[in-house]
């Protein structure tokens, strides 16, 4: 049953990869602008639960509804049309294309959607400067640090406004500084725009930037009922 | 025993490298794998060129081994327990030649051909198993009334040239000297080997040089597979304390491994390979399994070669990059590709080839001179193509996604790409050179003979002089079905009685008997009647027209088919005398393109079978929609006599080492461009592989699919649109200079389009053929990291 008000929920999710479980009747919602932290160990299923949540992956089993519809009757073509529209991702790795200078990275999602490229750089200019690394907009990603190009991935992520915005460990591959810093930039920057965040991760510290947190283990959720 | 400090350490760090290209699970694995396929490839190709000349060696030894009669001195062959009389009762079948011959011995224990175990008895025949299956399916019903002997063995491998060879001897027990057939009393003959013409072998040289460098060129290419990562892990190992060196060597240990499991597998597939030709004829490529075996210093050459070039391509790659401990600092943006050093090389090659040699007077050290000038013009292309596609891919600007994800990737990592199309653009370069090449020298090899295939286009030719048999030939042929008509002739030769014997023909004219229909054909006749000869002059010969007037005066007295004026003949003149009235009449060109000159009569006038040394011919003009009428005329010429020669006309014809050598050198590029294909797609995969985090993720933000597709595309074809307009000019560039050293002009300046169509068409397949494993590392499972 989907929870009263939530914008994306799921319930009894289950998916294998083969002969393992990753998710074993797992459930999550959240609500427009709330963040919740998906929290668990490493191989507990909670990177394979934001997957299924973001319409990335399809779950063998369990319902998925965003905004009142059931997203895994979606096709392919209608669940990546979603995502370029309706979603943003911040991942710990791999994100930006190396080729791309930042401010073509960031207006990549815009110019997927039909955007003119002035008016998607002219928007991505501005999210860099929200996310304050607009001096390496013409810089490629292999020549900023790792902080900048994190930053730089979550402009990309909000560039389009989601609705929701899903983080997998976007800050596992920096240092406590620059992940804290990130936090509170991405944290801000999705409370200014409204959008529900997914935020998934195995730290506390990170987690601690949620309104609310939900453990997997064994494939299996648990929501921690604590609202901060 | 311990190794010296250095040393093993140097050892240990090799060894590292092969852990790594071993270890790392399916990932690493994949990419050794690609690596050794890559290689592997390449080694096939140099394996297959190393083994030519065992190639054409052992199938010429085989084929001179089962010879009769060539070669031989003219010495008579007495009769023997081993001796034996043979005929040759080779023919052509639909388009295939059917060789063979009727051996009839003259004692207990004859000569035993190669491949065969018991000399067939009269009426009975062994054949290769090609003829045998063929006598024994539908489409060899025509062929089994032309040899309609009972089979009783096989000729087995070592009597025959290849798989496909339609071999067969055949017992008789009425062949005689009288009529045709040769004694022998042993097999083999040993053919003088002809000198190649010197254009030829430099266009073997070209072609060697033109198909061999793409594939060079490729093995650099895959030893560079998996270069990302596996700089990143050497920088892992900087950060554990490696120096540059020990980095350096660890890489090479990993190129190594990759390497030599390249160098075996070709060895597989090589092995594969020539098995192929046991079962299918490869563009007219025939020979056994085992003929395809590399000469041993070349296969040495090519086991040493490459592995090391593999370390050699490593290190130099690696000289770009710096391995930091915490990265690899050739993230940053690329210094810029500079031309200066990189003209030199083709220029060299221009220069060498424009102070080399003519062709018609080249030597050893001319040969090696334009080897290597077309090596240098070709590498030069290579050297010039990553500039090229730099120098152009940076003014490229805007455009929609998948161009400017294509363009952006292409301006950071252009290295890549050019590597990959460098191959098809030397292949297609070399191609054009060489179709440039033998096109423009191609009049020198043919010859126009003037045959009018509408009048006649078959001829046949009796082994045994026969007056008699002239008649039967007229007659049989003429109710062959199919046959419109036939000019059927008995040729021999006349002196003035008075005049001394001359075996050099001297003093001869040539004579010749037919009925008034067939010499129309040879002469213009206003009239003509049974009982009438002609004197025919206009033959195109001065010296034949000259003799005419000389010897042949009407009312003169000759000898005809005098067999002394044949070297060993002896005197059977048989004496006629020209009327004094005779006309004199000018010749026309005959059906095989040839002019008569001479004495022209017909039966009425001397009957043809008192002529013993005469040889007996027929030109005959065929329906050619009649199906199979070809082979319909020699089942009949076989049954007049199985020694009968038979061919078509050809209104051109061409030099068979000419022809032998193009068709060789359009095979192997056929096969080259094939393989520089295959090669280029597991090229694709393995960039497509090292990016598929990167194209899960862009799918994770919604991309469509076509969109990556199409960057794909525009990837790879804009270096490949650079890589062929620069091989189409340098193509034709090389092309001019090469018949420049022949004093030839270029014929044709067009002959480019077909080998850029055929360079467009591999790499459209190619991207086609990447398509699916794209599609698959586009899935999101990508993504996952545990």
């Amino acid at each position: 049953m989907t929870p009263a008000g939530s914008l994306l929920s799921a319930t009894d999710l289950r998916k294998s990869y083969g002969s393992t479980p990753a998710l074993d009747g797992a459930s999550f919602s959240v609500h427009p602008g709330e963040i919740v932290a998906v929290m668990g160990p490493s191989g507990s299923g909670k990177s394979t639960l934001l997957h299924c949540l973001a319409g990335i992956v399809a779950p063998d089993a369990g319902t998925i509804t965003y905004d009142g519809r059931d997203l895994t009757s979606l096709t392919d073509a209608e669940r990546s049309a979603l995502r370029r529209g309706e979603f943003g991702f911040v991942f710990q790795f791999g994100q930006l294309v190396p080729e791309l200078t930042c401010v073509e990275n960031v207006a990549l999602p815009l110019r997927l959607n039909g955007v003119k490229r002035k008016d998607a750089e002219r928007r991505a200019r501005a999210r860099l400067e929200q996310l304050e690394v607009d001096d390496v907009a013409g810089k490629r990603p292999g020549e900023v640090s790792g902080g900048q190009g994190q930053r730089v991935a979550v402009a990309r992520s909000l560039v389009t406004d989601p609705r929701v915005l899903f983080a997998d460990e976007p800050t596992g591959a920096l240092d406590s500084l620059n992940g804290e810093r990130v936090m509170e930039l991405l944290t801000d920057a999705a409370r200014e725009a409204r959008a529900a965040v997914v935020l998934v991760t195995h730290e506390a510290r990170v987690a601690a930037w949620s309104d609310r947190e939900v453990v997997v283990r064994d494939g299996r959720s648990r929501d921690m009922e604590f609202t901060r | 025993m311990s190794l010296p400090g250095p040393l093993s350490g140097r050892l240990r760090d090799l060894g590292l490298g092969v852990r790594f290209a071993v270890s790392g699970g399916r990932e690493g694995w994949t990419r050794t794998l690609l690596t050794a396929i890559g290689v592997g490839i390449g080694v096939l190709v140099l394996l297959g060129a190393a083994s030519v000349p065992t190639f054409l060696h052992k199938g010429n030894a085989r084929e001179h081994a089962r010879m009769l009669g060539m070669g031989s001195s003219g010495e008579h062959v007495h009769r023997s327990d081993h001796s034996f009389l043979y005929v040759d009762v080779s023919s052509q079948y639909r388009s295939d030649q059917v060789s063979g011959y009727l051996l009839r011995p003259d004692g207990a224990h004859p000569a035993l051909p190669p491949g065969v175990d018991k000399v067939p008895g009269p009426g009975e025949m062994v054949v290769s198993p090609a003829l045998r299956k063929l006598l024994a399916s539908p489409e060899g019903r025509l062929l089994k009334e032309r040899y309609d002997y009972r089979v009783v063995g096989t000729v087995h491998d070592a009597g025959l040239t290849s798989p496909f060879d339609l071999y067969l001897y055949a017992g008789s027990s009425t062949i005689d000297t009288a009529h045709g057939a040769h004694r022998a009393d042993r097999y083999g003959a040993y053919l003088r080997p002809q000198p190649l013409n010197p254009v030829l072998v430099v266009m073997v040289v070209l072609a060697c040089v033109v198909l061999l460098v793409p594939v060079a060129v490729f093995i650099a290419t895959a030893v560079r597979f998996g270069g990302e990562r596996r700089d990143r892990r050497l920088a892992a190992l900087r950060l554990v304390g490696a120096d540059a060196r020990m980095t350096r060597r660890t890489a090479a240990g990993e190129a190594l491994f990759g390497t030599l499991l390249g160098v075996a597998l070709g060895g597989v597939f090589f092995l594969g390979a020539r098995q192929i030709l046991a079962h299918v004829q490869i563009w007219g490529l025939q020979g056994f399994p085992a003929d395809v075996t590399p000469m041993p210093a070349l296969a040495a050459l090519i086991l040493l070669a490459v592995p090391l070039s593999a370390v050699a391509v490593t290190l130099f790659a690696l000289r770009s990059v710096t391995i930091e401990p915490l990265g690899v600092v050739r993230s940053s943006r690329p210094r810029p590709r500079r031309l200066w050093w990189r003209l030199p090389v083709p220029a060299a090659g221009v220069a060498l080839l424009l102070t080399a040699e003519p062709v018609d007077a080249v030597d050893v050290l001319g040969l090696v001179h334009i080897a290597a000038g077309v090596l240098l013009s070709l590498l030069g292309l290579v050297l010039v193509l990553p500039w090229l596609v730099e120098a152009a891919v940076r003014r490229l600007r805007g455009g929609p996604v998948p161009w400017q994800l294509a363009v952006r990737r292409l301006q950071l990592h252009s290295g890549g790409a050019s590597r990959a199309v460098a191959g098809i653009s030397i292949a297609v370069a070399g191609g054009i050179a060489l179709q440039m090449f033998t096109v423009g020298i191609d009049a020198d090899f043919r010859k126009t003979t003037g045959a009018d295939p509408k009048r006649a286009q078959f001829g046949a030719l009796a082994s045994y002089p026969s007056g008699a048999l002239a008649q039967r030939m007229v007659d049989d042929f003429g109710a062959t079905k199919g046959v419109k008509k036939v000019i059927g002739t008995v040729e021999s030769w006349a002196r003035p009685q008075r005049a001394k014997a001359d075996p050099r023909g001297a003093t001869t004219v040539s004579f010749t008997v037919g009925s008034c229909g067939s010499l129309r054909e040879l002469a213009h006749l206003s009239s003509c009647e049974n009982g009438d000869a002609f004197r025919v002059t206009e033959s195109h010969d001065a010296q034949q027209d000259g003799r005419l007037q000389k010897l042949a005066r009407p009312g003169t007295r000759l000898a005809v088919d005098d067999g002394r004026d044949l070297y060993g003949g002896t005197a059977k003149p048989v004496l006629w005398t020209l009327p004094k009235d005779v006309p004199t009449v000018a010749s026309r060109r005959a059906p095989d393109g040839t002019y008569f000159g001479g004495i022209l009569a017909t039966p009425g006038a001397i009957d043809p079978s008192r002529l013993h040394n005469a040889t007996t011919s027929a030109e005959i003009q065929v329906d050619e929609s009649v199906p199979d009428v070809y082979d319909l005329v020699r089942n009949t010429a076989f049954r007049i006599e199985p020694g009968m020669r038979t061919w078509n006309f050809r209104d051109v014809q061409r030099d068979q080492q000419y022809t032998s050598i193009r068709s060789g050198v359009f095979t192997a590029s056929a096969l080259t461009l094939t393989l520089i294909a295959a090669a280029m797609l597991v090229s694709q995969i393995e960039q497509l592989r090292e990016r598929r985090r990167l194209l899960s993720v862009l799918v994770a933000y919604g991309t469509r699919r076509s969109t990556l597709a199409w960057s794909v595309l525009w990837q790879t074809a804009l270096p490949v649109v650079l890589a062929l307009a620069l091989a189409v000019a340098g193509g034709l560039g090389l092309g001019r200079l090469m018949l420049g050293m022949a004093h030839k002009p270029v014929t044709d300046w067009g002959l480019w389009l077909p080998l850029a169509g055929v360079g467009l068409a591999s790499v459209a397949t190619v991207t086609l053929l990447s398509l699916p494993p794209l599609y698959r590392w586009m899935r999101p499972d990508g993504l996952r990291t545990e």
